[in-house]
């Protein structure tokens, strides 16, 4: 059993704050300089973060390249299949190191031993001791364009996701399920069941459509991300 | 303090008579008040001789002269402004990234080489920054764009800061840049962390950090 797996076990998907005694590992502090501008203070410890992405730092800080993401062998090969490609690199050190890439909107998520599921382009940093992963994300991926697959992370941390504009969080309950444009859907956590829905219609086949034929429906208790910005999807067109 | 942030992306700028101002070529956008935008070949301040510098530096951006009186707006491609108030010491920033600045200033440019030497030659090279660099001292106010926004980080002895150097915008005080790489045979098999070059700044001051890695 490896280190992060027994951390893991410990804090057993409650509150981290509520338990301080059992972190053992110094935690990166993750926080917002600005809206675009993530810092992160570190102790020593570690985090996972685009690479290139770094635009300062104080103290003395490591740069590695992860190969694969950081998920071994199999993680790799996974990434090379899928299509879902992800260059992080490990930043270790201490001080105060920031982030930034392409003047993007900064969101800052805590997982508390659930699931975050993010397009791995839209993924700026995680702590060291999150895990990263791909899942099949169904049709849906075919129409936002962003291939089939998409990028989860996983365990008890800080992850920062990035968004073109200041994303809103929506959140979902079963009695109210939510419908987002594929173009604006950038991430989503907690428990969702998300399920393609079209609404083609005859007009939408003679070229007079709304031009929101597709939509991805989520159902359950969780939290979904939308930015204010569509990417070119196929269905943003009819 | 004559720079008024209009929001994020404007200032205003207040021109009094007999007080001029240096703004980027077309990057005025509105004004009140009788004011008048003269081209200035010189490209600043200085006489010929200064201007002849500048060209062979390829430090000459189209400067204009703003006189009269009123009020003008500047904003240029939709970048952040950020204003940087100097009160007798030095900034340092790329001629393309200058929106506008106080006529009080003394403008000048710096040759690289003659801090951190064969080192300060390198690393206008590879920061895509040319061998020169403009100044601009005294007491007054310069409105510097980024993309993104800005954000402004201290510089104390004894605590340098490194500074990717797509993200660096500008620095004052009393501070010593100097290249420093982190090379390893992991980038020259092409598996680099892409953080192989930093600029280190050590001294006293302050280093503006823009939150994007593109050149304006």
């Amino acid at each position: 059993m490896s280190g992060s797996d027994r951390e893991r076990v410990h804090s057993g998907g409650a509150c981290p704050h509520t338990h301080p005694a059992q972190y053992r590992h110094p935690v990166a502090m993750f926080r917002l300089q600005g809206s675009k501008v993530l810092a992160v203070d570190m102790t020593g410890d570690s985090v996972k973060a685009k690479n290139g992405s770094m635009v300062a730092y104080d103290g003395r800080m490591d740069f590695k390249k992860l190969t694969g993401g950081g998920e071994g062998l199999r993680g790799m090969v996974t990434r090379r299949l899928t299509g879902e490609q992800m260059a992080l690199m490990e930043v270790k050190g201490q001080g105060t190191c920031y982030f930034a890439d392409r003047a993007s909107e900064i969101n800052l998520v805590s997982l508390h031993g659930d699931k975050l599921y993010v397009e791995s382009s839209n993924l700026l940093c995680t702590d060291g001791g999150l895990r990263t992963g791909t899942s099949f994300t169904g049709l849906r991926g075919g129409a936002t364009g962003n291939g089939l697959f998409t990028t989860t992370v996983e365990g008890t941390g800080q992850a920062a996701i990035m968004s073109d504009g200041p994303a809103v969080v929506l959140r979902v309950t079963p009695p109210y399920p939510l419908s987002v444009d594929p173009g604006a859907y950038i991430a989503h956590q907690g428990d969702l069941r998300q399920q393609f829905q079209s609404g083609v219609t005859f007009r939408t086949l003679v070229g007079e459509g709304g031009g929101e034929a597709f939509q991805i429906r989520f159902e359950g208790d969780g939290l979904v991300y939308v930015q204010p910005s569509e990417r070119n999807t196929v269905g943003g067109d009819v | 303090m004559p720079f008024r942030e209009v929001n994020s992306k404007m200032v205003e700028a207040t021109v009094v008579p007999g007080q001029r101002m240096y703004s980027q070529r077309g990057a005025m956008l509105a004004y009140r008040g009788d004011v008048s935008f003269t081209p200035n070949i010189a490209g600043g301040q200085g006489g010929l001789m200064s201007m002849i510098g500048r060209r062979v530096a390829d430090e000459a951006t189209p400067l204009m002269t703003v006189e009269g009186s009123g009020t003008v707006m500047f904003g240029h491609g939709g970048h952040h402004i950020q204003v940087v108030g100097l009160e007798g010491d030095t900034l340092y920033v790329e001629a393309d990234r200058l929106l506008a600045f106080d006529g009080t200033l003394e403008q000048g440019t710096m040759f690289m080489g003659s801090q951190g030497g064969v080192m300060g030659m390198v690393r206008g090279q590879v920061t895509g920054q040319g061998l020169f660099t403009t100044t601009l001292r005294g007491h007054g106010a310069v409105a510097v764009m980024a993309h993104g926004g800005v954000i402004e980080l201290p510089i104390t002895p004894g605590r340098p800061v490194h500074v990717d150097p797509q993200a660096y915008v500008a620095h004052h005080g009393d501070v010593r840049n100097k290249l420093s790489t982190a090379l390893g045979w992991r980038d020259m098999v092409g598996r680099g962390s892409g953080e192989a070059f930093q600029l280190e700044l050590s001294g006293s001051g302050a280093v503006y950090v823009q939150a994007s890695e593109e050149k304006l």
